[in-house]
């Protein structure tokens, strides 16, 4: 004799479990989405409102900018050594040797300075804004906010975000400067190509529009790593568990969101 | 006066259900129940912290969720919350921990002498010295520090409602007497309304004017003290004694096995 409810024959089903699966996935995409809007129009009204303190956005520009120059000085340097030796490597000898100049500057200042910033600026400021606004969370540190008339988005989200836009650009310019003078150094070591060679072929190659690009890429990746960050960091449930789980989604969640957006920038702004 | 009206909160489970309630002015009213049951939840809704899933709080008139922003921002003016763990802001230090209890509008309108001194004056009001702790951040607070810095906040805006989520919860012997004792003056000393969340049946029933207790969501009893320890629900007679307590323990394990 069957003695199961009727809910679980009807979920032992696998076509039914797909489409239950998919729709709760669906359901917490159109959730998040829904809730980064909301914040993000919390975060204008509270802008235009003129209820962000100047000395919190300075002080989270100093922690997301300051503070991450080292590991981004590194990581734009790697990328126009790195891209400087693959391209130089497949260099062949039909193609004269000051390419590799366009080629280096073009793929770090398009691709790998405003990319690699923002990856490492997930893991280093995404994952802590969302652990930190977490903890406040299962800690009732925002519910005080809330109880004293004080609103977190005015307080918290607002300078975070603010300061991301602000600041990601600037770095994602060192990003690419370093990139490029890297790369100058390791195309003389490696491929023997001289300084004067390779900014030749930087030149010949050069759109002006190649630097806006760059820079609105920073923009809207320095919007999107906080945006969903403190997103993620207000909806955490649960204690210290919850936390660590949130901040591992909030990652996973920026990241794809960068790449995503990385690949829908070229039909848009270069084509 | 605080008047809860048919409150429903569910999150996957039923936490409250059907709750109706009225605390009223200027009186100290404890809620007890076992862990779990609510107490907490029913405490948020009084603000809007946490909304009900049907139901409304009125706070002195004041429709809680129906009458917009406004009258929950008005709501919050009223009421001073005293957290279970404190909830200080681990990045700000005593004095701007205390100073966030102070309405923004009227903090504006003050100079920072002026916010000093109503800052002092509400850790003096806590038995806590100000020159020692102003400048320390939680982290260096001890349990029983961190809550009455928790309540110095709580009071500094001058509100005519507090209420206290288990303020006793993890502190010593000492400090929990010491803590009631306060609870007890300030209520008295402000003149506010109190409603006192706690585990500490005794400390309440000595306290307050009047006491409920919530079981599985709802409203078990609710009455005076005296009318509590006379009840003859076998519930309510296991918060009151330890005897009936381990009986309703050893009911609950023979069933179980």
């Amino acid at each position: 004799m069957n003695n199961q409810s009727p809910g679980s024959l009807l979920f032992s089903n696998p076509i039914t479990e797909w489409f239950a699966g998919a729709g709760r996935t669906t359901r917490t995409t159109l959730e998040h989405a829904g809730g980064l809007g909301l914040l993000f129009w919390q975060i204008v009204l509270a802008m235009a409102r003129l209820k962000v303190s100047l000395r919190s956005i300075l002080n989270q520009m100093y922690i997301m900018g300051i503070q991450s120059l080292p590991i981004v000085l590194v990581t734009g340097s790697l990328a126009g050594i790195v891209t400087s030796q693959q391209g130089g490597y497949q260099m062949t000898s039909a193609m004269p040797s000051y390419v590799l100049g366009s080629l280096v500057v073009e793929t770090v200042v398009l691709e790998m300075g405003p990319v690699l910033t923002a990856l490492v600026l997930v893991g280093r400021i995404g994952a802590r804004i969302t652990a930190e606004l977490g903890t406040m969370v299962v800690s009732e540190q925002i519910d005080a906010f809330r109880s004293l008339g004080r609103d977190p988005v005015e307080i918290l989200a607002a300078p975070r975000v603010i300061a991301g836009v602000l600041v990601l650009p600037l770095l994602v310019g060192i990003a690419d400067v370093i990139g490029i003078f890297a790369g100058v150094a390791a195309a003389n070591i490696t491929a023997d190509l001289s300084s004067e060679a390779f900014f030749y072929g930087a030149r010949l190659f050069w759109h002006s529009w190649d630097l806006v690009y760059s820079l609105t890429k920073a923009v809207i990746f320095g919007l999107t790593i906080p945006l969903i960050s403190v997103h993620m960091g207000l909806k955490t449930k649960g204690g210290a568990e919850g936390v660590g789980i949130t901040t591992t989604q909030a990652v996973m969640f920026m990241t794809l969101t960068i790449l995503i957006l990385d690949a829908m920038f070229p039909p848009l702004m270069l084509n | 006066m605080i008047e809860y009206r048919n409150i429903h909160k569910a999150f996957d489970l039923p936490v409250l259900s059907g709750i109706d309630m009225c605390v009223e002015t200027g009186e100290m009213f404890a809620l007890f129940g076992s862990s779990g049951t609510g107490k907490s939840v029913l405490l948020k809704t009084t603000i809007g912290l946490v909304a009900p899933d049907i139901g409304d709080v009125e706070v002195d008139g004041i429709s809680v969720y129906r009458g917009g922003r406004e009258a929950v921002q008005t709501v919050r003016k009223k009421v001073g919350y005293v957290f279970q763990h404190s909830a200080l802001f681990d990045s700000l230090n005593v004095f701007d921990n205390v100073t966030m209890g102070v309405p923004e509008d009227v903090l504006a309108c003050m100079s920072r002498k002026e916010s000093a001194a109503k800052v002092w004056a509400a850790l003096e009001l806590v038995n806590l010295e100000p020159r020692e702790i102003l400048s320390k951040i939680p982290s260096e607070l001890s349990g029983g520090m961190k809550k009455r810095v928790g309540i110095a906040r709580a009071i500094i805006g001058r509100p005519e409602i507090l209420l206290w989520d288990e303020p006793t919860t993890g502190l010593d012997p000492i400090n929990t007497a010491a803590v009631e004792r306060l609870i007890q003056r300030l209520s008295n000393e402000l003149q506010v309304t109190s409603l006192l969340v706690t585990h500490d049946v005794e400390g309440g029933l000595v306290m307050c004017d009047r006491v409920a207790m919530l079981d599985s969501g709802t409203l078990r009893f609710c009455g005076t003290p005296d009318e509590f320890r006379a009840c003859p629900d076998p519930v309510v007679q296991a918060f009151v004694n330890r005897a009936a307590a381990e009986a309703a323990l050893d009911m609950a394990s023979e069933s179980y096995d």
